[in-house]
């Protein structure tokens, strides 16, 4: 059964005023368990729309959306989301904020103690337990965020362009880590962004959406083995591969 | 404190006491600070002053802590539900801009010449600014941080006790801040025009009897205790919000 079922999924947005956006229009997709699946396309294609779906922050106009073979009807802490702005709780800790699942949940203060531990080790935050959000550096406060969302641990990640604000070097080193997290965790992830060699070296999948209105364009299966090293972007099969999906989005942007 | 903090209020006092010990001006005009230190010792000794700031800070506290606790409690409802805030709304802007001096002749004739009348009063100096700020920092709080709490798993009870009061706290202490200033404004005015005791009473009865120096006692007075409550306000504020960071609200408010 797959984890994550799009069938015909649409969503209008209405301004309150009579004027309608068609955000996502027969959208479909399906996705297994611990798949690593990537959404790339224009802007204003539907990309966060779809997570958002996903997220039960938003529900479809029509279509279906099915979780683990239940329609998503409200945000739920199996499916977790990590935005862009990583969205951190200022008066938190780094320890507080990644308990939060956990504490709202109603877990015991000794589980809670271990999972948040474990996923600070996870995701390499040991000795910054103590600070404060407005004390971590971008890529650290998008540690937290991960970590804050794996707390629950979810079925399903969606991460909207979570490495978009980070400067190049963080960023390439926050894909690998991803890889590495995913690979000891290995939960489902929907990973949008707006950079193709990131989607290509990190996914199982690379989904291309199309705009006016959203829609899947194409799906490209990426080969490469795991565990990948950032070397493999300069391989042949990569860089071709990669500017496939290049040729496709810079046709729709025509 | 720089040290250069301290050259000008120093040079400012050194200067007055000059031209009070050579009579450059009539005392009865400006007294020399060390003629109103005496006098302040004096008030002091006799109990006297005392008595006008306990008082003063009885009225005060008690219509300032009713003001913040109807501002706190009505502001989150309103921050929360649009629909009370619209209903309410009209009559916040109806009360709002009367100055509360103005409101003293019908207080006293509903609550009479006691301390009921002036409690009423600051209470409506020190309710507004609390009001409209937790209004404005419960609506201001950022949708996605409550959506991501949501996500997280948190209920509506839990969103508003982990996400929505903490994220608007630091708007609600500046309010509580602000009408700690506006209250002091308030009980001088009302002590001066309708009160048998309190600091803003030493000040009329002063002027009655042209004792300068004791006029100068209650300025001072007033200056400091202002100074002091803002500086308490500010600590608390600091300390809450690191009180707040590290605890969970649970329970808590
Ligand atoms: N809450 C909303 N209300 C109205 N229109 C919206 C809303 N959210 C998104 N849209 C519109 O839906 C389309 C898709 O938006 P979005 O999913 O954010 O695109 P992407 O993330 O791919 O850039 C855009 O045209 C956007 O303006
Ligand atoms: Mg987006």
């Amino acid at each position: 059964m797959p984890l994550i079922d799009a069938r015909n999924v649409s969503k209008v947005f209405g301004d309150g005023q009579g004027e309608n956006t068609t955000a996502l229009d027969d959208f479909n997709l399906v996705v297994v368990e611990k798949e690593f699946v990537s959404i790339i396309g224009p802007s204003g294609c539907g990309k966060s729309t779809f997570l958002l779906l996903l997220a039960g922050l938003e529900l479809v106009t029509s279509g279906d959306l099915l979780l683990d073979g239940q329609p998503v009807n409200g945000p739920d802490p199996g499916h977790a989301i990590v935005f862009q702005e990583y969205l951190l709780f200022p008066w938190r800790t780094v320890w507080k904020n990644i308990e939060f699942g956990p504490e709202v949940r109603g877990a015991p203060k000794n589980k809670r103690a271990e999972v948040v531990s474990k996923y600070i080790k996870l995701v390499g935050l040991e000795g910054v337990e103590g600070r404060y959000p407005h004390e971590l550096s971008g890529g650290m406060k998008q540690r937290v965020a991960i970590a804050r969302a794996l707390a629950n641990e979810p079925k399903v990640i969606l991460m909207d362009e979570p490495f978009g604000s980070l400067d190049a070097l963080t960023r390439e080193n926050m894909q690998v880590e991803l890889l590495r997290i995913w690979q000891e965790n290995r939960c489902t992830v929907i990973f949008v962004t707006h950079s193709i060699e990131e989607a290509v070296f990190l996914s199982d999948r690379l989904v291309v959406m199309g705009t006016h209105p959203g829609r899947v364009k194409k799906i490209f299966p990426i080969p490469f083995p795991r565990p990948r090293k950032r070397e493999i972007i300069s391989s042949a099969d990569f860089v071709a591969l990669a500017a496939g999906v290049k040729g496709l989005i810079l046709e729709e942007e025509k | 404190m720089k040290r250069g903090n301290v050259i000008s209020p120093i040079a400012l006092f050194g200067i007055w006491e000059l031209v009070g010990r050579l009579e450059l001006v009539d005392p009865l005009f400006l007294p020399a600070p060390t003629a109103i230190l005496a006098e302040a010792w004096s008030l002091a000794r006799s109990g006297e002053l005392f008595i006008h700031i306990g008082v003063s800070l009885y009225r005060v506290g008690m219509g300032y802590g009713m003001g913040a606790l109807v501002g706190v409690s009505l502001g989150i409802l309103m921050g929360w539900s649009k629909r009370l805030e619209e209903y309410l709304d009209p009559l916040i802007e109806m009360i709002r801009p009367i100055s509360p001096l103005a409101l003293l002749p019908l207080m006293i004739l509903w609550f009479g010449m006691g301390d009921g009348s002036k409690v009423i009063i600051i209470f409506k100096a020190s309710l507004f600014p609390v009001l409209l700020n937790t209004i404005a920092g419960v609506k201001g709080v950022d949708i996605k941080l409550i959506q991501a709490a949501q996500t997280l798993g948190a209920n509506p009870g839990q969103v508003f006790r982990r996400v929505v009061l903490p994220a608007s706290l630091p708007t609600i202490l500046t309010g509580l801040r602000i009408s700690t200033a506006l209250a002091m404004l308030a009980i001088v005015g009302v002590e001066m025009l309708a009160a048998e005791s309190g600091l803003g009473y030493l000040l009329v009865e002063a002027e009655h009897v042209f004792d300068t120096p004791k006029m100068f006692v209650g300025l001072l007075v007033l200056g400091a205790l202002g100074y002091l409550w803002d500086r308490l306000a500010r600590v608390a504020q600091n300390r809450i919000l690191v009180w707040h960071k590290e605890t969970t609200l649970e329970g808590k408010i």
